[in-house]
């Protein structure tokens, strides 16, 4: 197998060089489109900004392989290369850039609080931009079997199943893009659907039905997934029937869609009930001087232009934010470090 | 023909443009059994032509065996980054697709000595008086991957303690099985502790803490 043909550029999570400072301007918590962009204006508006640029530095742009429709690049632009140069550009303007994720936050009153793995921050305001993770079965097995034998990345992982049998959970075009793929490394791929026909669309459907090693199980949901140390097969009812069954597999790949992340800003922004954060046209959360961009407060268009445009309204609006706020005035003066209201 | 497209070698020359120091490539390969050396030789080749601060070496595995056990490369491909001194970075397998990212990255943090990782957790590298080994899985294919072994890499820097390897999953099946290799990146820290995806900095310190601890029982 030959997979050496393409060398790339990718964006990483930089770093600082020296300890931060402890109180910013603004704090953008995430690193995909939307929060790269929001510290882009933040930067060039002189905001003494932090990027925490999460767990997955680009967000769900740098892992699409081409971004076909970002405006400006006829040619198309690899997901990543896109995501590493919004984050130059950020760092161009000056916006501090850091590896690390946040673990708690406390929106109460400002400064905000938000501590990370390795240490605390606080912020005057703060953009969240955390984006959208992979849905999560939430059934017995799934957290006990992660990584060892779960996964939600056919591209990373097809590979250690290679003569395997693997079941793919969803029916949307993530879900039978993926399959697809597997079908390059698994012997055999059953599709476990909830529903009896896919939601993919039309081109994706054909060439799954044309799969010989693609085999749909229709209306019936995954209720355990089983193993030993690792996973061995998955336990499934059958919607219409209440039939339930047990299915050998090496491995489950799991494309249920996306869902927010959000878990950190429960009880401190108002949600919806699927989890998004609630904003307003400014993107103002819940509680002034927290904004919110991306695909955290949308679960309509998903796109990285859209997410780009939401984090550049964000940082606007905490720029206004910031002018108004009424506290220590000198705060805002850029290179007064750690000012303490 | 060259493997690196015109493009991709712009963008690396100016990525390699401050390089802070020199740096050795000590590249290992084999004449048979390696599917994939004659493509790395290639891409080591390619990339020492970008800087002038790159010196390429390479090494017959088995002729030059001594050389390899210096250096404590026990399987090829193998590049071996070496800067002002051997900071035990070491690169196993094509670092293509995504994991050419994790390469050029080593190159650079090794030119300089440094690394990103900040002052106070480069301060609790720097305390680590133990021998720590970081084996970071990886596929080229996957997109997660650079962040795990760029922040290997810079630990192995931070600490003459720690050398971190970046292993290509697919090249070597039987180390990905003895590992339990089914997704990733997956990080193993000394054969015992295991970190599934990329990790964010704090919690890897967390698991290395946990790896020292584990090992300084087992002194005990």
């Amino acid at each position: 197998m030959k997979m050496s043909s393409s060398f790339a550029l990718t964006p990483l999570g930089g770093g600082e060089e020296e300890a931060a400072p402890a109180l910013y301007d603004l704090i953008i918590l995430g690193g995909g489109p939307a929060g790269l962009t929001a510290a882009i204006y933040a930067g060039r508006a002189a905001l003494k900004t932090l990027v925490l640029l999460g767990t997955s530095p680009g967000g769900q742009a740098a892992s699409t392989e081409t971004v076909e429709n970002f405006p400006g690049f006829p040619d198309g632009v690899g997901g990543a290369e896109l995501a590493r140069r919004m984050q130059e550009q950020a760092e161009r303007f000056g916006a501090e850039t850091v590896a690390d994720a946040a673990t708690a936050v406390d929106f109460s009153a400002p400064p905000f609080t938000v501590k990370t793995f390795s240490r605390t921050y606080r912020a005057r305001s703060v953009i969240v931009a955390t984006g959208a993770v992979p849905k999560r079965l939430g059934v017995p097995g799934e957290a006990a079997f992660w990584g060892r034998g779960i996964s939600t990345c056919a591209t990373c992982d097809g590979f250690f199943y290679r003569g395997k049998k693997v079941a793919v959970v969803g029916g949307g075009d993530s879900a039978v893009d993926e399959a697809l793929v597997l079908t390059k490394y698994a012997d055999q791929v059953f599709v476990i659907h909830r529903r009896d026909q896919l939601r993919a669309t039309r081109i994706y459907q054909d060439r799954a039905f044309a799969n010989p090693k693609i085999r749909f199980i229709w209306d019936t949901v995954v209720e355990e997934i089983v193993g030993d140390r690792v996973v061995t097969g998955v336990r499934l009812r059958n919607v219409k029937t209440g039939e339930q069954s047990l299915l050998d597999v090496d491995g489950v790949f799991i494309y249920i869609g996306m869902q927010p992340a959000t878990d950190l800003f429960k009880g401190q922004l108002a949600l919806d009930e699927w989890g998004y954060i609630l904003t307003d046209r400014q993107r103002h959360t819940s509680v002034p001087g927290v904004f919110a961009a991306g695909d955290v407060q949308d679960y309509l268009y998903r796109q990285v232009v859209v997410a780009a445009a939401s984090g550049a309204i964000a940082a606007m609006e905490a720029e206004k934010f910031l002018g108004e706020f009424p506290h220590p005035k000198i705060a805002l003066e850029k290179g007064k470090e750690g000012a303490v209201c | 023909m060259a493997i690196l497209d015109d493009s991709i070698r712009a963008q690396v020359v100016e990525f390699f443009q401050d390089l802070a120091g020199p740096v050795r490539l000590v590249m290992f390969t084999q004449e048979s059994n390696c599917e994939l050396c004659p493509e790395t030789r290639q891409l080591v080749e390619e990339i020492g032509e970008l800087s002038d601060k790159i010196t390429v070496e390479v090494h017959d595995y088995v002729a030059d065996r001594a050389r390899a056990d210096e250096l404590g490369i026990d399987k090829v491909p193998a590049i071996a980054v070496i800067g002002a001194e051997d900071y035990g970075v070491r690169l196993y397998g094509i670092p293509a697709g995504y994991e050419f990212t994790s390469f050029v990255h080593a190159i650079r943090s090794v030119a300089a000595g440094t690394t990103d990782l900040g002052a106070e957790v480069e301060a609790e590298l720097a305390q680590v008086a133990e021998p720590l080994h970081l084996q970071v899985f990886v596929t080229p294919t996957c997109p997660y991957c650079p962040q795990a072994v760029v922040m290997a890499h810079q630990m192995a820097i931070a600490s003459p303690y720690i050398r971190a390897d970046m292993i290509e999953a697919t090249e070597f099946p039987e180390l990905s099985m003895k590992y339990q290799v089914m997704g990733v990146p997956r990080t193993v820290i000394n054969e015992i502790v295991h970190i599934e995806g990329a990790a964010p900095l704090g919690m890897m310190m967390d698991r290395i803490r946990e790896a020292l601890q584990h090992s300084g029982e087992v002194a005990a």
